[in-house]
């Protein structure tokens, strides 16, 4: 190959999107430097673990169109053998998240070589039923999972190499592990979104059959979509179970966390790289701020006495997922596109706005 | 022996009310070809109606069903005029979400509005059983059992012979030709959302003197009533009457052969080798 075609930027690349998108997360990393308030820093982690999850369904869900609402199997999945191999077998997590994530691997080529046989509600309500079974099992083989007693976690041991050691202690390391894996996971979707193995995903989605009659194997394209997703999917599962030192069957396995992951596409965009972007940081305000507002306080935004974190906390504290069904709902009837969509749409009739107002251009002076 | 013929009876009888939940999706499903994700929360809504009435006013839940029937329709018709009319024509994806996201805002706006309590409804024959052939006959079970099959035959009368229910199982098969024989398809699709949902809360007011009741009580219920659908093939009646007794039957089956705490389990592996090895289902002609 000659060098030429090495140095070669990839498709759809872009010099000053890729600065820009260094720039951000150059500027987030510096946030545990200015404020080490513990709400804030959750609030961050939180965002960066949706991030994970939601981008990390995109593969699957958004570019090759399997809207999988079983994705707390892999979640869960990754949690449980991180913590059970931490618990009882003394496997340091950064082993343990990858053990974890050839797990996953494994349970994907399982899952998708029964689910991908069927196509669209069948498929969803196969999915479903997978997670569930993984649930109901984990549930009863107590000697194994230790039921619904869960399992929590005694302590990390410090991660020592040749030249730091951290001790997981507080949220900073935290906030680093999570936000290098939602940068790993974002990037992912770019080169799912600008690659030939993506393509052939796209191509899926938008016609399984032509893409078939194209020379597109569709099982193989979708198991690959699958395993994909599922790896990032534990390693999220993994680090959120280490973070919350706690994982029971239905935190791990539960429907609504296969639904939050479907939902942070649809509200921010399906099928784009900054839609589950968005939409993680839309969900988890919205949910962290009904739950516990006074993050808000920490941030200065508003004082201790403000009657509004007080009704917050009095009233609405278990009203979040209301509010995510509100959300889906609107987002389906009235921007099926998702924020993002809504964004790309206000700024073009703005641009067209500000171009009619400029008037017709380049008109002779001399007319006047 | 006996212990066989136990479970098997009372599988028949909770069967029964699986089979009630299965007709209503199956209606939802082959007028308009949506799969309603939020059809436990609409049971759930029909359990916290009957124990409205039983609590404020002590009305038996048997009797409250000619209240809970007729709200509940009016409340599917609401929704399909409202929200599931606007996207007939969408993906089938932005349909599911729509009905998860409307079976949210229902299960959340009950928790908000009566807490995450368990609330028990305790009728005077809540526990009582009498004994037939050697076995145990729950009442409330059997109650229900009567209602669902009553119920069942009436709803069978209506579609065949009425002019009504023949107009919705033209438009189940075909609703472009049934539009153009001139059958107001709209209407139709707001009757069968309407006696869907109703369907789905004569359900959870038959359960409600023998099951908890509290707002998260529907999600099981929906994935059940899809395994129901499933086996006894989508958009047939008849099919979903016989999935669902099979369901209470291998439910309390495995419960009593496998293990209590993984009889759910055994349902939803039956269930994913239905679609996999006859996924036209038992009664099923096509998967269109």
């Amino acid at each position: 190959m000659p060098p030429r075609a090495l140095l070669r930027a990839p498709r759809g690349f872009s010099a000053p999107a890729f600065l820009a998108y260094l720039a951000v997360i150059l500027l987030v990393a510096l946030v545990p430097q200015l404020s080490h308030k513990p709400l804030i820093l959750h609030m961050w982690i939180m965002v960066f673990l949706a991030i994970a999850q939601g981008s990390a369904w995109n593969v699957v869900g958004g570019y090759a169109g399997q809207y999988s609402v079983g994705h707390a199997a892999y979640f869960g999945i990754g949690g449980y053998i991180t913590m059970l191999l931490l618990e009882q077998h003394q496997v340091a997590p950064w082993y343990g998240i990858g053990l974890a994530v050839a797990g996953s691997l494994i349970l994907s080529v399982i899952i998708g070589s029964i689910t991908f046989r069927l196509r669209g509600p069948y498929f969803v309500l196969a999915s479903i039923a997978m997670a569930e079974i993984i649930r109901l099992a984990a549930l009863h083989f107590r000697d194994f999972t230790r039921g619904a007693e869960g399992i929590l976690l005694s302590g990390i041991p410090p991660l020592t190499t040749p030249w730091f050691t951290v001790k997981f202690l507080g949220k900073v390391p935290f906030f680093y592990a999570t936000l290098g894996l939602a940068v790993i996971v974002v990037s992912a979707n770019w080169l799912v979104q600008h690659s030939k193995l993506g393509y052939t995903f796209q191509a899926i989605r938008e016609d399984q059959d032509a893409a078939h009659s194209l020379g597109i194997n569709p099982t193989l394209h979708k198991n690959l979509a699958l395993m994909i997703s599922a790896a990032f999917t534990a390693s999220a599962g993994g680090l959120f179970a280490l973070y919350v030192r706690f994982i029971d069957p239905n935190i791990a396995f539960g429907i609504d966390v296969s639904v939050q992951m479907v939902l942070i596409c649809i509200i921010g965009g399906i099928g784009t790289i900054l839609g589950p972007v968005v939409g993680s940081v839309v969900l988890v305000l919205l949910s962290e701020t009904l739950r516990n507002p006074k993050w808000l306080v920490q941030a200065g935004v508003m004082s201790d006495e403000s009657p509004t974190v007080n009704f917050i906390e009095a009233h609405l504290s278990n009203a979040h997922v209301l509010f995510y069904g509100v959300l889906v709902v609107v987002v389906v009837l009235f921007a099926p596109e998702g924020f993002l969509g809504l964004l790309r749409g206000a700024t073009a009739r703005l641009r067209k706005r500000l171009a009619a107002r400029r008037g017709p251009p380049s008109r002779p002076a001399a007319a006047a | 022996m006996n212990v066989f013929f136990q479970s098997l009876l009372s599988g028949v009888l909770v069967g029964g009310v699986y089979a009630l939940i299965g007709i209503g999706l199956t209606i939802i499903f082959g007028v308009m070809r949506v799969i309603n994700f939020a059809h436990g929360d609409l049971l759930m809504l029909g359990m916290y109606v009957t124990w409205g009435l039983f609590t404020l006013f002590n009305i038996d839940p048997y009797l409250s069903l000619l209240i809970t029937a007729p709200v509940l329709f009016l409340w599917g018709a609401l929704l399909q005029k409202v929200f599931i009319n606007r996207v007939l024509d969408a993906l089938p994806q932005n349909q599911i979400l729509l009905t998860i996201g409307l079976g949210l805002v229902m299960s959340n706006a009950v928790m908000l509005g009566f807490t995450s309590d368990y609330r028990i409804l305790t009728t005077s024959y809540s526990s009582s059983s009498f004994r037939l052939f050697g076995l145990s006959v729950s009442e409330p079970l059997l109650f229900s059992f009567l209602v669902t099959v009553a119920i069942t035959g009436a709803l069978f009368w209506f579609l065949q012979t009425t002019d009504t229910g023949q107009a919705i199982r033209a438009t189940a098969q075909d609703r472009d030709a049934a539009q153009l024989m001139g059958i107001n398809v709209k209407r139709m699709s707001v009757l069968a959302f309407g006696l869907g949902t109703a369907l789905a809360g004569i359900a959870g007011a038959l359960l409600a003197p023998t099951y908890y009741i509290f707002p998260q009580v529907g999600g099981p219920f929906t994935l059940k009533a899809f395994v129901v659908v499933v086996l006894g093939g989508m958009g047939s009646v008849v099919g979903a009457t016989l999935g669902g007794i099979l369901i209470g039957v291998t439910e309390s089956l495995s419960a009593v052969y496998v293990a209590s705490g993984l009889k759910e389990l055994v349902v939803y592996v039956l269930f994913l080798l239905i679609l996999l090895f006859r996924p036209s289902g038992l009664l099923g002609k096509s998967r269109t």
